[in-house]
Formats: C-alpha cells, structure tokens, sequence
C-alpha cells in the first residue's frame, strides 16, 4: 500500500459511520462517532466520480474553505478522509439548525434570544470578512445549533475569496429569498455587503416567525423586496438603473418597518434598517453592526445553553430531512428545503460559473494584474 | 525551525497590513506545509529507498534476478524531473491565460504531492496536468474538462481525472495556499503611504524585477522552507535592497534595538541564494537522461494493464469484496439478535436496514 493511502486509512478508522441522518443534493449525511473518544460526529459523504469535470466546486469550496477556518461559530470540520471515490468530511455534530427553531411553533422567543443568535451569526461571519471570504449562502438552515446552544454557520459550498477587488463574480449566489438587490440586478462586482443583507433578512425573520421576503421567482423576488422596503430611488442607490439587469419593477412607497415590527425597540429597528440599506457601499458591515447600540442595550444576549431549541430533536424522522417532506408545524405552504434546489442547480458543473473558454480568456486578460 | 523570530515578526506585520494574520497563522500552510532544509531532504531520500524497495520486490516476483540490472533513480534525479515539469505550468498557464494564483496554487501542489509520493509511481508529466486543472477550480477559475484537455496536444480527459482523487489525497484536502506574489503586493501598497520613501525612489520596474524573482522562487524549494512573505521581502531584496531594507525597518516592533532589517538578514540571504542559484529551468540534457532511465525503472504496478496491475488489482478486489460480506453478515446478526422474533422480520424492513449500510468502506 503507498503511503498516502496507508495515511487515509489510518484516518478512515479513526471514525465510525453509525445511521444515516440526511441527504443533501451532493451528499449523505452520516451521525457517527471517532473510534477512540466516543464523540459524536457527523459525516457527509460526497459522491466524486460522478461529475464530468472531476471534482465538484460545491466539494472543493466546502473542504477548501472549512479547512482552514477555525471559530466558534463556524462549523468545525474534524478530519477528512476517502473512501474508494467518496470524500468523507468529518463534522462536529449539530442537533439543529435556526430554520427547525424557528418554524417549531411550540417555541417562544425573547429579543435577548434572538439578540444572541444574531451576535453569534455575525461573529462567524466577521471572521469570514476579516479573511476575506464571502459565505454566499447565508439562510437559517444554513445556521446549525451545537448541544451546547452555540450557531454555527455550515455550508461553505458557494463561499469564496474576495481578496481582488474588482474582480468579476457570478450574481448566481444566495438563496432567493436572502438575495439582495443587487445581485438579483446581476451585479458582477459585489462585495461582503451581499452577506450583510442575508443578514437582515434572518434578523427580520427571527422577529416574525416566517421567511421576511419570500419571492416566488427571481422576478418576484424584486417586487417583494421593494413593496416590503420601498423602491429605491436615485438618490437612495445611485447607479442602480444601469446595472445590466436592471429592470423597473413597479412603484412602491416606503412603509416604516414598525408597521410590520410592532414589538420592535428602536435600536432593533435601527439595526434592521442598516442591514437592509440599499446602496450595498452604505450597508453596514459586520464589524460595525457587532458594535452598534442594539448589543449594548437591554436585554443582554441569552446564554446559548438558555436558548429556546427543539424538544424532539433527537429523533428526527428521517423524512424530515430530504428535504422534499413539509415540516410538521410549518409556516403557510412554506417547504423546508424548496430554495435549496435551487442553489444547488446553479452549482453544477453546468451552472454559470463555469462559463466556455473563450469567454474566460478575455475575462482574464481584462483582470490581468488587477 | 526556518523562520526566524524576527522575520516572523515581519509576517505578521505583513499578514496584518494586509489584514490576514489570523488565517494565515492558523493555515493549513503554516501547519502542514513547512520544512527546514533538511526534513525535505529526509523526506525525499526515504520516500525514494522505500519506492526502490518495493518496485525492486515486484520486478523480482515477476522474474526473479530481474531488478539486478535495473538503475533506479536517486532523490536528486526525481527532483531533478518535477522541477522540468514545474517549468512547464507557467508555459501552460500563459496559453491559457490562466491568473497568476492559478500557476502558484498548482506549482505548490506539485511540489507538495512530490513529498508524500515518487516520480517511479506517478511520472510527473500527469501529475502535473491534473495540479493544473485541480487549481483552477480551487482558485474559483474553473473551465470545463473538455476544454482544458482539447487545448492540451495528446491528453485525454482520464490523463488528468485518474490522479484527481490521489493528488486531493495527497495533498491531504489542505487546498488553500498562501503566494508570495500576493506577500509582495501588500509590501509594494505599504510603500507608497511610508512618508520616507518618495515616488522616485519606487519606479515600477522594481517591482517587475522583484515579481520576476517571486516567479523564480517558484522552481525552487522556497515556499516549503520560508513564508510567503519572507520569499517577497528576499525578492524585493534583490530588486532594491534600499526598498526592502526601508520596509522591514518601518515594521520594527516599537522599542527594538537593533533595525529589523538586521535581524532578518540571515534568513534573506538564504532565501536571495536560493532564488539566484536555483531559480531556473533544469538542464533540458539531464533530464531527458533522467526520463529514459525512469521508463525502465517505473513501478510495474501503476502501469495500466501490466501483470503486476492487473494482479494488484485483483487483490484490491477481493479483499472489498471480503470486506463487503463481513460488513453484511454483522448487519444481519445484529438484526436478528436485536429482534426476539428475529426470523418473523419482514423482509421489506431487512431491505431498508441493509440498504443504509455504507458499502463503500
Ligand atoms: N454537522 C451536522 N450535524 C448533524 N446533522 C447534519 C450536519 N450536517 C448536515 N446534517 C444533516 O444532513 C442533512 C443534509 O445536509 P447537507 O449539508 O448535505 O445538505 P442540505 O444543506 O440540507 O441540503 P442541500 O444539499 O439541498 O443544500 C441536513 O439537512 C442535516 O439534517
Ligand atoms: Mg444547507
């Protein structure tokens, strides 16, 4: 045996497969344990071999990405192994995920709750953007929860660096209902600010208990974006009519968030506000939103083992986790994983950041010494 | 360790002016990834006498007596031929104009997969085909299969999807690396704002000098000995040793004694030595010598088709399939004792039970 495999299947013992939990699109999900300890992992195993260009992009993000990211709210990736031509991620083991809480109505949630999933939401991403790294998916099924109480953003499949400002990106990115305008307006040059709105999205759903913006299509998702917020002017977003698929999607007046936050404090509202800001250059970033008055004021942030989680989490039925399946209890005709699907269409090697050569080349002749 | 305290002061200095200290020292890179001189040189000696070895053991279970004659190749001599084909990913890169961080990512994983395997397994020429390709998909530049392979003459899409998974494995899925090319940018920014370096003292062209010596650093062994950042100082070093010597001493830690460019001058005159005396393609003569012999010396088992393939292949499969039936046979014990009327288990449910079982491993 050559030493690189002796070396993985040393790795590959150190960790046991007990019962199948989930399946995503690119990948089972395993509850397993390491041999040695007893703690409970879980595994993901990627199926390669399957794809006509190799090794799929969501794979190699994800591990390229988590390897190198350590923080307590982002989740941990213990090892990595293969077996035949599956890639094996060893993950920390995560009960539940923001989405399960937030549609389980048996729950009751305090602004202090909601003030520290929002803190612990935004100190895994400060550390992304310190790095230089755009999530690109932010959602709450993609915020899991630990034993513990402690969020932890997952799902690093569409992440990726922004080092090079100026650099050309897909606007194929983020679950519909998290997008933010400008990248629904194909905006190619965006930066952390598209983080930032997923964001306030989640903070917004939070507060209501069901998806804040909810669009129905890519189309729609504009519309609701506006009729929720108003349309934005010149003045709020200069520039935004000439982006290259701008489109006018009709006339909305602004409504103040309190109609629709009614409990909401001042600084909560003002924190929303600064999230979901237009112009993405005068959204706030993740290092001033840590610092504003909304997480200095009372109520202090829970403790993350007060928090409210789901008393079934346990035994999840399996059914649950396809993806396919309504939560029990959800909100109105709101499926679970239905914008996933999504995303993971526009991941394929197929999708639209695998553009044909001959496009690359000018692209990269254009981004030469940038 | 190589590096030096005080160059590791400068690293993070760097690392924080461009704002990644925190990544960069908690990289897989800095963990994994760095050597002194002489672990590289142990680790490719035993690499290469554990590959003779066994190579040696097969030629004989095939004929005996028949590896006497056989001259396999030294570490220097497989070093010799990865550094022809390091040469050759630029020349690549610049046809397909691919970005920079894409001809640095896929250099770093040749040299890295150079120091968990041998050039008598894997002939680098595949090798390095498919470092190429992998790094344009983790630098977020990726192109399809089909046209990266039709723009390369004679390479068909399994010359470079076969080594996919065993370059990932070797490079231990640790697919993010730190360049220089990037060190030295952040060195060149930091410039502009020192009050006391004047535009004329920094015209472009010493940058282009320096960015042609971090291009040079790449066919040696720098990146695997010192941190990027110290490679672009060294380079910028050798450009204009006024600049570098500025910038290092306006990152001295407050209250130093002595000026950091000092401090540091040992690990930069090592690093300026190897860029001038290792920085180039090898002789072309050399290696060919080197590629002939290699033909004659390969591991018999990694050649598709030979008797020594085929009956390793073999063995592959029946110690899977052995693996499969035990894994299948406990499944099917626990199901029985776990259930009093076991027998009475209705077979839709056995089904369901084994089909969760994880056949692959
Ligand atoms: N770290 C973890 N701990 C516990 N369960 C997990 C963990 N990661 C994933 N799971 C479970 O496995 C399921 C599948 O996860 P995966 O990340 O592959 O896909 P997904 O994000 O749910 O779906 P999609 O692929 O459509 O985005 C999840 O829904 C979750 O129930
Ligand atoms: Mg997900």
């Amino acid at each position: 045996m050559d030493a690189v495999e002796k070396a993985n299947a040393e790795r590959q013992k150190r960790w046991v497969k007990d019962r199948k939990v989930g399946e995503g699109t690119y990948a089972v999900v395993y509850q397993g344990r390491e041999a040695s300890t007893g703690r409970k992992v879980a595994i993901k195993k990627i199926k390669v071999g399957q794809f006509k260009d190799g090794l799929d992009m969501s794979a190699i993000r994800e591990v390229k990405y988590l390897r190198e990211l350590h923080h307590q709210n982002i989740i941990e990736l213990l090892d990595v192994f293969s077996s035949k031509t599956n890639l094996n991620l060893v993950l920390e083991f995560l009960d539940s995920d923001l989405e399960m809480i937030i549609q389980d109505r048996s729950l009751v949630f305090l602004p202090a709750d909601i003030k520290a999933w929002m803190a612990m939401t935004l100190r895994g991403l400060e550390f992304c953007h310190r790095n230089f790294m755009l999530h690109r998916d932010l959602k709450p099924n993609n915020l899991l929860i630990a034993s513990d109480g402690q969020l932890k953003i997952a799902d690093f499949g569409l992440a990726r660096d922004f080092a090079d400002p100026g650099h050309k990106m897909t606007c194929q990115v983020i679950t519909r209902w998290y997008r933010p305008p400008e990248l629904l307006f194909g905006c190619r040059y965006y930066s952390s600010a598209v983080d930032i709105w997923s964001v306030g999205c989640i903070f917004a759903e939070l507060m209501l208990r069901t998806p804040y913006l909810p669009g129905e299509s890519d189309m729609d998702q504009l519309k609701t974006i506006f009729r929720a917020l108003g349309t934005p002017t010149e003045e709020d977003w200069p520039g935004h009519t000439k982006l290259p698929d701008y489109v006018p999607v009709g006339q909305f007046p602004r409504t103040p968030l309190r109609d629709l936050f009614t409990a909401a404090s001042g600084d909560t509202l003002n924190l929303l506000s600064r999230f979901l800001v237009y112009e993405p250059r005068k959204r706030i970033s993740v290092r001033d939103a840590l610092n504003h008055a909304y997480f200095f004021a009372l109520p202090h942030p829970s403790h993350p083992s007060k928090l409210p989680k789901p008393a079934t989490q346990t035994s999840r039925p399996l059914e649950e986790l396809d993806g396919n399946v309504e939560m029990a209890g959800a909100g109105p005709g709101v499926k679970a994983n239905a914008p996933n699907k999504l995303k993971r269409k526009l991941t394929s090697p197929d999708g639209t950041e695998l553009r044909p050569l001959a496009r690359r080349l000018d692209f990269t002749q254009l981004a030469k010494h940038s | 360790m190589a590096a030096d305290s005080a160059a590791n002061v400068v690293d993070a200095q760097v690392n924080s002016s461009i704002g990644k200290i925190s990544l960069y020292e908690g990289s897989t890179q800095y963990k994994s990834w760095r050597y002194s001189p002489e672990q590289l040189e142990r680790i490719r000696i035993s690499l290469n006498v554990a590959a003779v070895a066994a190579i040696r053991n097969t030629f004989e279970a095939d004929e005996p007596g028949s590896s006497s004659n056989v001259l396999f190749l030294g570490a220097g001599e497989e070093q010799l031929l990865v550094k022809l084909y390091i040469t050759k990913i630029p020349q690549l890169c610049g046809h397909f104009r691919f970005p920079e961080e894409v001809e640095a990512t896929a250099i770093s994983y040749l040299k890295r997969f150079y120091l968990k395997n041998t050039v008598m397994d894997w002939h680098p020429k595949n090798v390095m085909l498919t470092t190429l390709f992998l790094a344009t998909k983790t630098t977020n530049n990726p192109i399809s299969l089909e046209s990266y392979t039709s723009n390369i003459p004679k390479t068909s899409s399994s010359d470079v999807l076969d080594l996919e998974f065993l370059v990932s494995q070797s490079l231990n899925f640790e697919l993010a690396v730190w360049h220089a090319h990037r060190a030295l940018w952040g060195i060149w920014l930091d410039l502009q704002s020192l009050p006391d370096v004047t535009e004329d003292l920094r015209p472009q062209d010493i940058y282009d000098i320096a960015i042609k010596h971090v291009r040079a650093s790449r066919f040696t062994d720098a990146e695997l000995i010192y941190t990027p950042s110290q490679i672009a100082l060294a380079s910028l070093a050798l450009a204009s040793p006024l600049l570098a010597q500025r910038w290092a001493d306006s990152k001295a830690p407050p209250g130093s004694i002595q000026p950091l460019s000092e401090t540091m001058e040992p690990t930069l005159g090592a690093i300026k030595y190897i860029i001038t005396q290792m920085g180039h393609p090898p002789d072309v003569e050399a290696v060919r010598e080197v590629d002939r012999r290699l033909k004659l010396c390969k591991n018999p088992e990694k050649v598709p088709g030979s008797k020594a393939y085929l009956a390793r292949q073999a063995e592959e499969q029946r110690r899977a399939e052995e693996k499969r039936h035990k894994k299948a046979e406990d499944v099917r014990r626990a199901i029985t004792e776990s259930n009093p009327f076991g027998n009475e288990l209705n077979d839709d449910e056995k089904a369901t039970q084994l089909a969760e079982l994880d056949d692959d491993d």
